[in-house]
């Protein structure tokens, strides 16, 4: 299984080396749980039975004054275990953010960017800010993950998350593959056609409102977008991802699988789809 | 009365473990210089236990297939929803009353200078919500 969406915030190790991050992510990100060695995270993948997941960083420079990891901290975790896929952030209001990406990913290997339009306070059809972003992701040949729908973060406003800010952004990229974070709850209707519709935009599993993870993509996927549209129209567009340490690999990995996917959907999901989108094996 | 209080950390590596620490146990008291008292055994969180049984793998399975039928993890309970004060998900209501079931302390007397336990009892610390980096403690309180 590949995880799509993980966080690397409460990394004991990196907070050592850099003092500041453990204020930045309690204020800016909003996260409060004590830090834990990253051989947890490890374990923890372990235990979930996830062989790999990609570490995403947040560049938040110009919205909260720094970063919530950093590219370079991601790329120290990547060197440091194989099992870990590096993407990169900038900040699409800072000037030079496109030559800053390039910078990222051939220096560092990064495989592709993560944007949070609510903590980075920016609108994702702006084409002053991230055209210039997403330009250089068609050149890179890089997708990006994007924050979609509710935000966990304090200050994080879901007015710059709306999918369907993306369908503009969808069309004047179609060479850019997009994936919208959290199945963009609650606007999971309007993800569901951007991603039918748009062979260039994918979902993330990372759903997370009330319950447990069984709960919750029981409800939204099972019942309210349906299992059988899952395997007819999104089984190459949906992608796992946890939202790790934001709720346990575990728990989601088990909802997941109790979800009833058939067997040959569930793999897709939970592991061919992102391989081919990060053109792993 | 003395009171000595010492720390021990952990690192877990399961969802559910059961990790004997008798042998630990025995020895800080030895150690101790206190020959007659009490000494506490206490977890210091609340998806943990601390349990005392014979130390036998079947009965750890036992105990383990006990908690699930007893706190099933698709059950339905109120501790499952967003938790601001932590910033995630709070899922993990099982782990909580499985630790609530099993309790997060034991005692034993001391006498002339050893822990006066049972041949067969096994003291464990008990993961419910793992893998993570975790804290249990002894105080002696004597003399």
């Amino acid at each position: 299984m590949l995880d799509i969406h993980t966080h690397p915030v409460m990394i004991k190790e990196l907070y050592e080396r850099d003092p500041d991050l453990e204020k930045r992510i309690n204020d800016a990100f909003g996260f409060y749980f004590p830090a834990q060695p990253l051989k947890g995270y490890l374990l923890e993948m372990d235990e979930a039975g996830v062989d790999s997941a990609v570490l995403l960083p947040i560049d938040a420079t110009s919205a909260h004054g720094g970063c919530i990891v950093s590219n370079e901290q991601v790329a120290e975790l990547v060197s440091q275990n194989a099992r870990f896929i590096g993407f990169a952030s900038v900040d699409p209001n800072l000037k030079g953010s496109a030559k800053q990406l390039y910078q990222a990913v051939r220096q560092y290997g990064l495989k592709g960017l993560k944007l949070d339009p609510s903590l980075q306070q920016f609108y994702p059809n702006d084409p002053e800010t991230a055209y210039p972003v997403y330009t250089a992701c068609a050149e890179l040949q890089i997708p990006v993950l994007i924050h979609m729908g509710l935000s966990w973060v304090p200050n994080g406003l879901a007015k710059f998350a709306d999918p369907l800010l993306m369908e503009e952004v969808a069309q004047a990229f179609p060479q850019v593959n997009f994936i919208l974070a959290h199945f963009a709850w609650p606007w999971i209707n309007e993800a569901a056609m951007l991603a039918i519709k748009y062979p260039n935009v994918f979902l993330d599993t990372a759903i997370l409102y009330s319950g447990t993870p069984r709960d919750a993509l029981k409800r939204v996927l099972a019942a309210q977008i349906g299992l059988e549209v899952v395997e007819r129209s999104l089984a190459d567009k949906l992608l796992f991802g946890t939202n790790f340490p934001r709720v346990d690999m575990r728990r989601f990995t088990r909802g997941i699988k109790d979800l009833g996917l058939s067997p040959k959907v569930l793999e897709k999901i939970t592991k061919l789809n992102s391989h081919k989108l990060l053109k792993l094996e | 009365m003395k009171s000595i209080i010492k720390r021990f950390e952990i690192q877990t590596r399961n969802e559910t473990e059961f990790i004997d620490i008798t042998q630990t146990v025995h020895q800080f008291v030895e150690n101790s210089g206190i020959t007659s008292g009490i000494a506490f055994i206490l977890s210091l969180h609340t998806t943990t236990a601390i349990t005392v049984n014979e130390g036998l793998p079947d009965l750890e399975l036992d105990i383990s297939d006990m908690l699930e039928k007893l706190i099933p993890d698709e059950g339905v309970y109120h501790h499952a929803r967003f938790l601001p004060s932590d910033g995630q998900m709070a899922v993990n209501a099982p782990s909580h009353l499985r630790g609530a079931l099993l309790g997060f302390q034991c005692f034993f007397p001391i006498e002339q200078g050893k822990l006066f336990t049972g041949s067969r009892q096994t003291m464990y610390f008990v993961e419910l919500d793992g893998p993570q980096t975790r804290t249990w403690a002894i105080q002696l309180l004597g003399e």
